[in-house]
This record gives C-alpha cells, structure tokens and sequence, in this order.
C-alpha cells in the first residue's frame, strides 16, 4: 500500500472489485437492509411500540395475525418493538462508531503527526484509558449521565475512542515513516495540507474498516448496557431491554428472547463481514503456503 | 390483632395434585434445605436496618422478644408475659429463663435493655432508634423482668416487639468484640447459627443444637442470595433450590405443572402502592386523582397476579376492621382526562411527572410500573420511569428528593392499621414522600390515643381522607409467589414469612 | 540488555499511566448524581450530620482538593466502606476479585484453546473452498455476543437438561474453603475434592460462554500469523529441506506466531473482563462484575471506584505479565 492520493483512491473505491468481494456484498447487504427497516420502522410497524393492551400478554407468533411475533408481558407488539429497536440500535451504531473515530483519529492524527511529548501523552491515556474494559467505563459513565440515547452514544464514544485511536496510531506513523510526508513537512507545506493530503489518505482503509467493526461492536454494548437496564429510559423499545424481559417469560413466548437475539446476531454479522471484507479488499496481506 | 382475614390465609391453591417425585435427590440433601432468595441481609446486626425481605433470614439467627403466629397473632418467644399500662405508658414484660446465646451466656433482662434502650442511647445508628424513640427508659428489676417506661402512649409497642428491627442481641457480647466484629460473627439466640456468610451470595446456617425452643428439622440451611427472577424460577425448576420465592405469577402457573414442585400465590399483608409527593408535578390534587383514577387496577391484577391479587381502594389489606365496604375508588380513565383537563392538560400536552419503582423486589413490580405509566400516557400524563433499589426509597426520601410517585410494597407485619396510613402518611417519618402537615398532625395525633376504638374510627377516616385528596394511590394487596419442592413442607405466615425453622421433608 | 533491565524500563511508565487513570476515574465518577455523603448515614441522619460527612470527605472544596484527598486515602490503601453493604471495601474486594480472575482465567485458556484449534483448522483449509465457509463461520461466531451464549447454555444446558449448575459458586451443603479466595486452588490445598468438583462444574457454562465468545479472533490472528510466517525465508527452508507439514508447523511455524497471538489476548483480557461483567450478573456469580453492577444500581461510590480500580489493576497486572512473556519469548524487543 504504497502512495495513494485522493485520487487515486476515489478510482479505487468507485472500482467494481471493491463491491465484487462476496463478504462486502452479503455485508452492505444486511446493514442496508437493517437501516431500511429502521428508518421505515415508523410505516412498518403494525403497532405503537409503547401501545399496551394488558388483556392480550404473551401471545403466540402468528404470522399474518394482528401481532405476527407475539406480543410482550405487557402486552405490547415485539413486532414493532424490534422495528423500533432497530431504529435505536443502528443509530447509536453508526452515531457512536463515527463518535469514537472522529474522537480516536483527530488524537492519532495529532499524536502521529506531531510526534515527540504530544505523542507520548496521547499514547500513555490510551494505556491508561484501556485499561478500564469498555463496558465498565460506560456503565460507570451511564449512571452519571442518565438514561437516554445520546447519553449511550456519548458513553459508548467515550469507552470506545482508545481502540480506534491505538490502531490508527500505528498506521499514522507508518505513514509519517515514509519519504515523501517528509518531503512535504520540509518543503514547508502547511501542516494541515501534509496531513490531509499525505498522512490521511494512506489511513483511510484501515479507518473504514475499523468504523465498520466498530458500529458492530456499539451495537453489542448498547445491547449489554440495555440487559442490565442503564442507557435506555425503561418506556425505550431497545434490543437489550427486550432480552432482559424475554428472559422472564422465555418459557411463555420464546420469540421475545430470540427475536431481539437473532436481531443483534445478524446486524452484528452484517458489520462483521462488511469490515472484514474491506479489510480484505482494500488492505491486501500476502497469501503464504500452497502457492 | 387479629386484622388478617381467612382469604390471606387460605391462598390461591395453585399446584396441581400430582405425586412428588420421590425418585430425585434434593438439593439441600435430607438434612438440609436450599433456599433461593431475592436479596442479601443488609448486615448481620439486626437491629441496624427495616428490611423486610431480611427479616425471615435474621429469624433464624435471632429471636424477638415477641413473635407472631401464621394469622399473625402476637405469641410469646423470648418474653413469656407481657402487660400494658392501661394509658399505654409502660410496659411489663417478663422474659423466660432459659434461653442462651449462641456463645453460650444466658439471656437476661440486661441484654433486652441494650438492644432497645441502651445501644440507642450509646449512639449506635440503628433504625430501631427511631421505632423505639419514644422509650425513655427500660427497669430490670430482675433478670427476668424488665419494665419499658415511654415518654408518650406506645399503644402498639407490644406488636413493634414482633416487628421489624426488634432481634435482642447480647449486650456483652456485642460491647466485648465491638459492632465491626459483630457483623461479621453474629451471635444471636435463633434457632440457627452462621455458618458461613458468603456477601451478595451465600449464606450457610447450621442448626443450633441447644435452641431453647422448638428443635427445627433441618440441621443445614443454605440461602442462595438470586436477584434475578428468571434465575430463581430456572433453579427452582432445575433443583439447585428446594424453595424460592418472588418469581414470575407466569412462572408460577408453569412450575405448577411440574410433578416434583409445588407452586403458590399467597395473598399476604402488604399492600402495593403508589406514594405521592405534593409538590412539583403533583402539586395540583386534580393532577393527583386523575393518575388515580386513571389506572385499571383489576387489569394490573389480571396481567401480572393471575386476578389473585385484590384491587384496593384504600391503603390497608382487604380486611372489614381497615377496609370498609361503603367506599370505593372508581377506575375511570374519562374522569381522569376530564380532571386533566381542568388543569389544561390533554394527551397532546401531557402533565409531566417522575416516578420511580424497585426491580424484582416484590412480583411484577417492574412491569405494574411500566403498565401504569402507558395507562397514564393514554389520559394525558407523562411520566419519566427510572428504576431504584429498595434502600434507596429511604434514603432519597430523606434528601426530599423522591420523584411525584413512587411504586412501593409496604410490608406490614403486624397487621394493626397503624403501620399502613400511620407511617404511610407521616412526614415525620423516613416511609412518607407527603409533606404537608395538616394530613402528618391527624396522623401523629393517633400514634398517642390509648384507645383501641376510637385509634380504628380514626385511622379508617385518615385512610380515607388520605385518598380523597389524593395523598396516597393504593393499589393491589401484595401477593407472594412461592415455588418449592413438593416434599419440602412449611409454614405459611400471613405476612409471608417463609421461614426454615418450619420445614421438614415429607 | 538484560531481561530485567528491559522489564524496569517499561515499568517505569505504569506511574503516569496509574495516574492518569485515577483521575479519568475520578472525573468519572464524581459525573454521578448521588451524595456520597448523605449515602453513608442511616435514612433518619439529620441535615448536620450530613453536613459533618461532607466535610470529612472534603466534599465542600474545590474538586482539585477533593482530588488530592481521594487519591491520598487510595495511596494510603483507604478504600473505605460500602454505603450500601455496609462492610470494608477491601473485604469485598477479597472475595470478588479472585472469583472473577479464576472465571476469566479459565475463560481466556478456554479461548486459546478454541482459538488454536480453529486457527489450526483455518490454515490446514487455507485455498480450499472449505476455507471461505470455515472463515464465515468464524465471522458468525465473532457476531454472537458472549452473553447470548450464556442465556442459550442456561436454557439448553441448565434447565432442558439439567446437566449443570447455572447459579452461584458452589452447590449446596458444600462449604466455601478458607484461603485465597481462588476457589479450585483452596478447594484443592484443602483436599476437598467434592467443593473442587462443584466449583469446577459451576464454571463450566459461563466460563464456555466467556471463552467461545472470545476464540475467533484468536483463530483470526493465530491462521493470518502461520499465512505470514509461511512466507518468512526460513520456514520456506525448513520446507524446501523436506521437514514433514507437521513438523514444520508445530516446531517451526507456530513458535513463530505467538508474539502477535500473546498480544492479542492481552488486549482481548480487558475485553473479556468486560463481557465476564454481563455474564457473572446472568449467572449469579458472585465476582466483580455482579458487584459493580450492584454498587452501580445503588450508588455505592466507594464499591463502584474501588472495583473501577481493581479492573484496572488486573488488566496491568495481565499487560505486565504478558509483556514480560514476550520479553522472556523474543530477546530482539529487549533492546528497543
């Protein structure tokens, strides 16, 4: 991965083989899908997601009926709170993993480029801050802040920038390593314009990809945080919240479990495939063994 | 006394009659029993904190100077004879003579003086300070007699002898190792010691072989502390408990079915409420009323009791003395809209409100919150819900800082309708969220009348003018699950007492 | 440079780090609504003895005083008590700790067990169609979060069939051996072998369910190693000499892939610290996630720092340990 500018890697992105890649394709597929029915969840819906009817709890699924997954304890249509849901957890997907990067690589991009102390103190608060796993940093967080999506978005953001920043870090300073960055700082270019121009774009594959795997893994942490009941107010239709309920009544209507189950499971997979096949495509490793 | 009707008692029979399953080993073996419970002691000194949930696990390390048999008539335990003044300003207590602590030294009048009087006085912060605030002092004539003199009428001392708090520990014990020691080597005059204390996990208790009442049958008591329910009813289902409590009423109908388990509903004497603020969005009465009348109660009831448990309309058990029948609460969601109204509310702009409830603590406490609070979205109130745990009501309740409601199982084990309005709507006291005075001076003027009749007239027309001007929300009768082994026998107590000293296998 | 010289000079790092985290903890947990003070009383303390509480913490001072009285008692090793349980932080600490190492413990072995077998697997497919279903498969498994894991082992293996315990330490009538608090080793130093046996069986689901959650990235990182390290000079030699594949994998190829393989379960630790939080709550496991959670739901703050901090202390004690493996594995590293 030699040199790139802008524009050759708009050449490359815009190439079909980047979409050619079967993981790529069966990825954007399921988040696409996944962020149709979310943002069309409001028309999708048969139900209020908050509607109750508490003399119709724990009904069975029955596609083509009025409530085809079931209802809740409460009576509520699961259908329509995992529509909801999705709208939440794709949101706080996508809000939180563009959070984190914006956040991990203005710091790598600062610690890489400038270099020296600046460097060394972004580096040791990533240590610092990685030693607290991500979800006890945003529970601690969670109860300070209050319940709330955007309150979710910013613990996740804050629990999570370290390890976007770690890896970026390093790829920063690959790029510094190399001639012509260095050309350009002596040639006395403005540093703005070196780092957009030099140091940026030979990160950009490896930050698609990490912003790919991370909207998967903020998904998974806003269903955590969601099971053990902080980060969404309790009225919230919430993937984890409903696992935390489904569990209770799992022996009446399975589908409340292992609807937001599988919900999580296929988003989740959706990202994971979409980040591994950038990673694949677009930052080639060699191919050893039966050459 | 007698306050608690036959329906508590009988229950809901639930179980279907089917053999047990004798083919299985249980879990506690046959000497010993495993119980899952739904919350840990707040510490091993009894007197320190009114948990109510605690109050059958200090049972067995413990014993209270007066005890309260299955319809929750008050019985003797360490006092054999007991006498009030007729003005209700000193009690005679006679203590017997042959109860011995676990460490092996007698219990004397000495030691019910410091439990009562004497740590509370040395400055020990312990809730029973408060109940037992109006003793100025306590006499000990002799070892075995010990007179409490108040400085106001204590017409309900005899039963506060059975209620929450009042353990008598060892004065010289205590004093020797210090309270630090003491929570951590309880000594008590129970039918079981402590074996083995696990924080938030488990506790083991092995039979005190020198009790000096009735000998338990089970020589071994392990209490595995489950916040869970789920976790409670798979374990139960499982056998890795022989009994627990505080699941599902769902979870109940299903394990019913099950041959070597035994479920039940038990309505007990608590009641499900919800307590009010007067101030802040709940500061207008009609505001108040509306979420009063706004709420289905027999529907709550349906949905998560199974229809076991009552509805109420005022706040004490469905019992004739304390619940008259010529008064009822309507449930009448096109009131409510039309007291909103009054007030300019409408669903489009909704009354705002906090409100607050435990999780797991009683039955479907979580879920009658949620149901309340969609029920109140369709008349026009808003309410923000957040989840606290059950020491927390206290404590923001004294920092004033409980929301407008607050979904709330008050625990009355005595039964006497003291305990239900008396410390439900005095804001003197740490249980009520309602500060206004006029209601508090009605119910602090009751607390000194000697008068047993004319203490009810009153206490029934508080409760009643309580919900009239929306002070109070009452809204079911609690009702206890509890799901345990079919060859586990017990004893069911009025209050929901389960305790181990009472089971056998059968 | 010696092994000792190289291991003294990274650690001279740890102080501004542990500095920097403590106050990130602080900042964090002082967000909090709660009074800390008012937390510590009984629920009828009057307003002065609330008052008298703020002042002994120094909660009526700047927060940089307030700072420098936190981090003085912490150094002091003055964790204090818990508001709510009402006992010794450090005491809790003692209890809960072990049990969570012994669960992540076991979890992660679980893991780099999982992880070389299915790295193995991936690579002995490598080119062939096999491999892109093998792979798949592993970005499936990589998408099923460790707590789903463990509410599908509960229901298949604890409730349907009953086969294991799902709940706690130790089975009933069983008492907890004194000692470390490490229950397989007590129970083992006691020659108890029926507790060993229990304790043993209770970690058996949600220690599964932590190390399966956790295994595919180490396959990930364990099958691109060996492709790496198959085009590295000497492995080509070892090849071109006719070793047998066996031998050339096991004695030449995988030595070689522990570096990266090691740093990624460094890094996966804190991560599965992390998801063991969820699971110990599922499984009524009494370590320190289940007592964070706890303190969280009840605003114990001198429980919620003091578990925040021995989160942090296990996850440098796991760095430093796995930093001087690598030093003891690959003298080159010594000498940057």
């Amino acid at each position: 991965m030699s040199g790139m500018g802008t524009g050759r890697l708009l050449r490359r992105l815009l190439y079909p083989r980047w979409l050619r890649s079967g993981r790529v394709a069966l990825g954007l597929l399921v988040v696409v899908a996944m962020l149709a029915l979310a943002l069309l969840a409001p028309a999708l819906a048969p139900h209020d997601p908050a509607a109750q009817d508490l003399t119709l709890t724990l009904q069975p699924v029955r596609l083509g009926s009025a409530f085809p997954l079931g209802t809740d304890g409460l009576g509520r249509c699961v259908l329509s709170r995992l529509l909801h849901g999705a709208r939440l957890a794709l949101w706080v997907a996508v809000a939180a993993a563009f959070g984190a990067m914006l956040l991990g690589s203005a710091l790598a991009y600062a610690g890489g480029y400038l270099g020296g102390r600046t460097d060394w103190l972004i580096g040791r608060t990533v240590d610092a801050w990685t030693l607290f796993p991500p979800v006890v940093l945003a529970l601690i967080l969670l109860v300070g802040l209050g319940a709330g999506s955007t309150h979710l978005v910013l613990a996740i953001i804050l629990a999570e920038w370290p390890r976007v920043c770690r890896v970026l870090c390093c790829e920063v300073r690959k790029g510094m390593r190399r001639d012509h960055v260095a050309a350009a700082r002596l040639l006395g270019f403005p540093h703005w314009r070196t780092l957009l121009l030099e140091v940026v774009p030979a990160t950009v594959p490896r930050l698609l990809t990490l912003l790919a795997l991370e909207m998967g893994s903020a998904v998974v942490m806003a269903a955590i945080l969601g099971v053990i009941g902080l980060g969404v107010t309790p009225d919230q239709a919430a993937w984890g919240q409903m696992i935390a309920d489904g569990r209770a009544v799992i022996h009446q209507a399975p589908a409340n479990l292992l609807a937001p189950a599988a919900a999580i499971v296929i988003t989740v997979a959706g990202f994971n495939l979409l980040g591994e096949g950038l990673r694949r495509t677009l930052e080639p490793r060699p191919v050893g063994g039966r050459q | 006394m007698a306050g608690i009707s036959r329906r508590v008692l009988l229950g809901v029979p639930l179980a279907a009659g089917l053999p047990a399953d004798a083919a299985r080993a249980w879990a506690g073996g046959d000497d010993g029993v495993t119980i899952g419970w739904p919350s840990d002691v707040p510490s091993w000194d009894p007197n320190r904190r009114f948990v109510p949930d605690a109050q059958p696990i200090f049972k067995m390390v413990y014993d209270q100077p007066l005890d309260q048999d299955p319809r929750l008539n008050l019985v003797p335990s360490l006092i054999a004879r007991w006498q009030l003044a007729p003005d209700a300003r000193s009690l005679e207590l006679e203590l017997r003579d042959d109860v011995v602590f676990h460490d092996g030294t007698p219990m004397r009048s000495a030691d019910l003086r410091w439990t009562f009087f004497g740590r509370i006085a040395a400055g020990h912060r312990v809730d029973t300070a408060h109940a037992w605030r109006m003793v100025s002092d306590i006499e000990t004539p002799s070892a075995t007699r010990a007179i409490m003199r108040f400085n106001s009428p204590a017409p309900t001392a005899p039963a506060w002898l059975a209620f929450l708090g009042s353990f008598v520990v060892p004065r010289d014990y205590m004093r020797k190792v210090g309270l630090a020691a003491f929570g951590a080597r309880p000594v008590g005059s129970g039918p079981y010691r402590l074996a083995e204390y696990q924080p938030r996990a488990r506790i083991v208790l092995e039979r005190n072989d020198s009790y000096w009442g009735p000998k338990p049958a089970l020589r071994r008591v392990t209490v595995e502390i489950m916040r869970d329910t789920a976790t409670r009813a798979a374990a139960v289902q499982s056998g890795q408990v022989d009994l627990t409590i505080s699941v599902p009423v769902r979870e109940v109908e299903r394990l019913a079915r099950m041959p070597a388990l035994a479920a039940e509903l038990n309505p007990i004497a608590r009641v499900i409420l919800l307590q009010v603020r007067d101030d802040g969005g709940f500061a207008d009465r009609d505001i108040r009323l509306a979420a009063h009348h706004a709420i289905d109660k027999k529907a709550l009831s349906q949905a998560f009791y199974g229809a076991a448990a009552v509805p109420l309309s005022l706040p004490a058990p469905p019992d004739p003395q304390a619940h008259p029948d010529d008064f009822t609460f309507a449930s009448d969601p096109n009131l409510a809209i039309q007291l909103l109204a009054r007030s300019g509310h409408s669903a489009a702009n909704p009354a705002r409100i906090r409100m607050a409830t435990t999780k797991g603590q009683f039955p479907a406490d979580y879920d009658i919150a949620r149901a309340i609070v969609a029920m109140w979205r369709q008349v026009g109130i808003a309410a923000e819900l957040e989840v606290i745990d059950y020491a927390r009501y206290f404590e923001l309740n004294r920092a004033n800082r409980l929301p407008e409601a607050t979904l709330y199982a008050f625990d009355n084990a005595t039964g006497d309708p003291e305990a239900y309005g008396g410390y439900l709507l005095n804001p003197n006291l740490p249980f009520s969220p309602w500060k206004d005075v006029a209601l508090g001076r009605k119910a602090t003027g009751l607390f000194d009348m000697a008068d047993a009749a004319e203490r009810l007239a009153g206490w029934q027309a508080l409760n009643r003018e309580a919900v009239e001007i929306g002070a109070c929300i009452p809204l079911l009768q609690s009702v206890q699950t509890l799901v345990r082994r079919k060859a586990l026998a017990y004893r069911p107590y009025g209050n929901g007492w389960v305790l181990p000293q009472t089971m056998e296998w059968v | 440079m010696t092994l000792l010289a190289a291991l003294a000079r990274r650690l001279l790092v740890v102080p501004p780090i542990l500095l920097m985290a403590s106050l990130l903890l602080f900042i964090s947990v002082r967000v909090l609504p709660a009074d800390p003070a008012g937390m510590s009383l009984p629920p009828t303390a009057s307003a002065d003895a609330i008052a008298a509480a703020r002042r002994q913490m120094g909660l009526d001072r700047p927060l940089a005083a307030q700072y420098a009285i936190w981090l003085g008692r912490l150094v002091a090793g003055d964790l204090g008590r818990s508001v709510h349980l009402r006992r010794p932080v450090t005491a809790l600490l003692a209890a809960a700790v072990p049990a969570t190492i012994e669960l992540a413990g076991l979890a992660m072995a679980l893991a780099a067990g999982l992880g070389l077998a299915g790295g193995l697997l991936l690579f002995a497919l490598r080119g062939e169609a096999a491999e892109m279903l093998a792979d798949a498969g592993t970005t499936l498994l990589m998408s099923v979060p460790d707590f789903l894991w463990a509410l599908l082992f509960i229901l298949v293996f604890g409730v349907l069939l009953e086969a294991m315990p799902f709940t706690g330490r130790l089975g009933p009538a069983l008492l907890q051996p004194g000692g470390t608090g490490f229950l397989l080793l007590d129970s083992l130093l006691a020659g108890d072998i029926a507790a060993f046996r229990s304790a043993a069986r209770h970690m058996v689901l949600p220690a599964a369910a932590l190390g399966i959650a956790f295994a595919p990235p180490i396959m990930r990182v364990l099958h691109a190693s060996l492709i790496d390290v198959y085009c590295a000079d000497h492995i080509r030699q070892a090849r071109l000499r006719g070793l047998s594949p066996t031998r050339v994998l096991l004695c030449h190829a995988l030595p070689n892939t522990a570096r990266p393989v090691l740093k990624l379960m460094a890094v996966q630790f804190g991560l599965l610290l992390g998801g063991a939080l969820l699971v110990e709550e599922i499984f009524a496991y009494p370590g320190m996630g289940a007592l964070l959670v706890d303190a969280l739901r009840n605003a114990d703050l001198p429980v919620i720092q003091a578990v925040a901090l021995a989160y942090c202390a296990v996850v440098l004690g796991i760095r430093a340990l796995v930093a001087g493996l690598r030093l003891a594995l690959d003298p080159r590293l010594r000498a940057r």
